[in-house]
């Protein structure tokens, strides 16, 4: 039972510490994609492109064992959330991004054309639209987060999959325990989903 | 980076599924199946056998990326190992000739393969165990393993499975080896990687203490690389055997007679010395006794 409670907790831990840092890094990802200096868009879409066009497994596996042959070693915990937060950083920075761009040229145009400075702009016209409407696209990263944490148990987390796959090697019964282990990962997943409805109500 | 992408192709191998393997190749499989019998009795209508016989080919659940026991060589597409062998060679047995399919199975799917009829056979390092005869029928077993551990060269303090009490031990994940440690220690903190050659590189890099995992498999990785370090002998038996649907005695009878049959004639002990006797020193053991 403690294990199971173990790779729970690990799983939970795994999904809003990576969502976090995610949600850190994107911004800065999306703030270098939208500033108008070359170079720092040239960065930004450089970092979009590599992280999110590699597949979360290998990023997983070159940071297990790649890191340390470097002389780089975290705990396995730690290293499967840096590889999760930066490889979700990339889709949460287009989130952002998308949305900044859905406000309508216009309204910026406007705002200047009334004498508000670029800080006021953002803050007072661009940002309060733009937050309502990624809410949702982040909702949809956050709940693919949460899956795709299951990944780290294959470089040695005991996350809630790792753990499930360890009681039904003696347990033998996959229906059940893995039925048990999806109806964890649907109420997490759910949480996420009512939390972003609102916000967004919050926001609208 | 060597071993980096070693790894990182082993997983993609195992990732991949299927793997059809109906065209047998390579001499070591070949010398084999020259003396490999066909049945010839009768066959009851609607039995796994017909079934079997009808389709012309057996479906294997089984794995990819286990070395010496089923290991898909990437260059040449050919399974080998001890288990893939025994499947061919009960392939030929029931069908007359090695025409096999290989299911990727994993800990999780095997009951649900036998139960449903995917596959008719597992043929996976499956540990008989009481809990796991309640879902599956076994025939055998047709092997007796036993899970040892590896350490680095050099460290001192483990001699024996207690020693590995609140150590960081490194296993296979899904592999007998966790409820092994389980066993022997159960205050050692247990870390899995998904293939061996990961928990090698694991060990290597720190990541545990010590490496619990099927001795064959031990003294093949110990034996291409010199920083590894075997340390006394199995501490657990795990007796393998044949996975089949649930209940069907005739067909479970019908392997066990096989296996009777192979270890008789000497061809299971030729099985071994081509797969696992490569790397483990000595004749051949005697096969173990077929239960029932």
């Amino acid at each position: 039972m403690s294990l199971v409670l173990e790779g729970f907790l690990n799983t939970v831990a795994l999904t809003l510490l990576s969502f976090a840092g995610a949600l850190l890094a994107g911004l800065l990802v999306a703030v270098l994609r939208i500033v108008p200096v070359p170079l720092l868009r040239g960065v930004g879409a450089v970092y979009v492109e590599v992280w999110r066009n590699i597949p979360l497994l290998a990023w997983l596996v070159l940071f297990v064992f790649g890191l340390p042959e470097v002389g780089v070693k975290m705990p396995l915990f730690w290293t499967a959330f840096t590889a999760i937060a930066l490889y979700e950083a990339a889709f949460v920075a287009e989130a952002l991004r998308s949305g900044v761009n859905s406000v309508a040229a216009g309204q910026g145009e406007a705002a200047r054309a009334l004498g508000l400075s670029f800080r006021q702009t953002l803050r007072h016209v661009i940002l309060p639209q733009a937050a309502r409407r990624v809410v949702q696209p982040l909702a949809n990263i956050a709940i693919a987060l949460t899956m795709a944490t299951a990944l780290a148990g294959v470089v040695g987390v005991v996350d809630m999959t790792r753990a499930a796959q360890r009681i039904n090697l003696e347990l033998a019964q996959p229906l059940l325990v893995f039925t048990g282990v999806g109806l964890c990962y649907l109420v997490m997943a759910a949480g996420i989903g009512f939390g972003a409805r609102v916000l967004e109500r919050r926001l609208a | 980076m060597g071993r980096l992408f070693v790894a990182a192709v082993l997983l993609f191998v195992a990732g991949c599924s299927g793997g059809s393997d109906a065209v047998p190749g390579g001499s070591k499989i070949d010398t084999l199946l020259a003396k490999a019998p066909v049945y010839t009795g009768q066959v009851t209508p609607g039995s796994a056998v017909d079934r079997i016989k009808k389709r012309g080919k057996l479906l294997i659940g089984g794995s990819q990326d286990a070395p010496l026991l089923s290991q898909l060589d990437p260059i040449s597409g050919e399974l080998t190992g001890f288990d893939a062998y025994l499947g061919k060679l009960l392939a030929q047995y029931i069908v007359g000739k090695p025409s096999t399919e290989l299911l990727s199975a994993t800990s999780e799917t095997r009951e649900p393969l036998l139960a449903n009829g995917t596959v008719d056979v597992i043929l996976q390092t499956y540990t008989i165990t009481p809990a796991r005869e309640e879902r599956v029928s076994f025939a055998g077993p047709y092997y007796e393993s036993g899970q040892a551990i590896a350490v680095r060269k050099g460290t001192s303090g483990i001699a024996k499975p207690a020693d590995l009490a609140g150590k960081t031990v490194i296993v296979g994940a899904n592999t007998p080896g966790v409820k092994a440690v389980r066993d022997a220690a159960p205050t050692a903190k247990i870390v899995e990687f998904g293939s061996d050659p990961e928990c090698v590189t694991a060990l290597k890099q720190s990541r545990g203490d010590a490496y619990v995992q099927d001795q064959a498999i031990l003294v093949a990785d110990a034996s291409k690389d010199s920083e590894l370090q075997l340390v006394g002998e199995p501490f657990t038996e795990d007796p393998y055997g044949i996975g089949i649907k649930h209940g069907d005695a005739e067909f479970t009878k019908f392997v066990n007679d096989w296996l009777r049959e192979i270890g008789k004639s000497g061809l299971w002990q030729d099985v071994w010395k081509q797969t696992i006797g490569t790397v483990v020193t000595g004749d051949a053991p005697a096969p173990p006794a077929i239960a029932s």
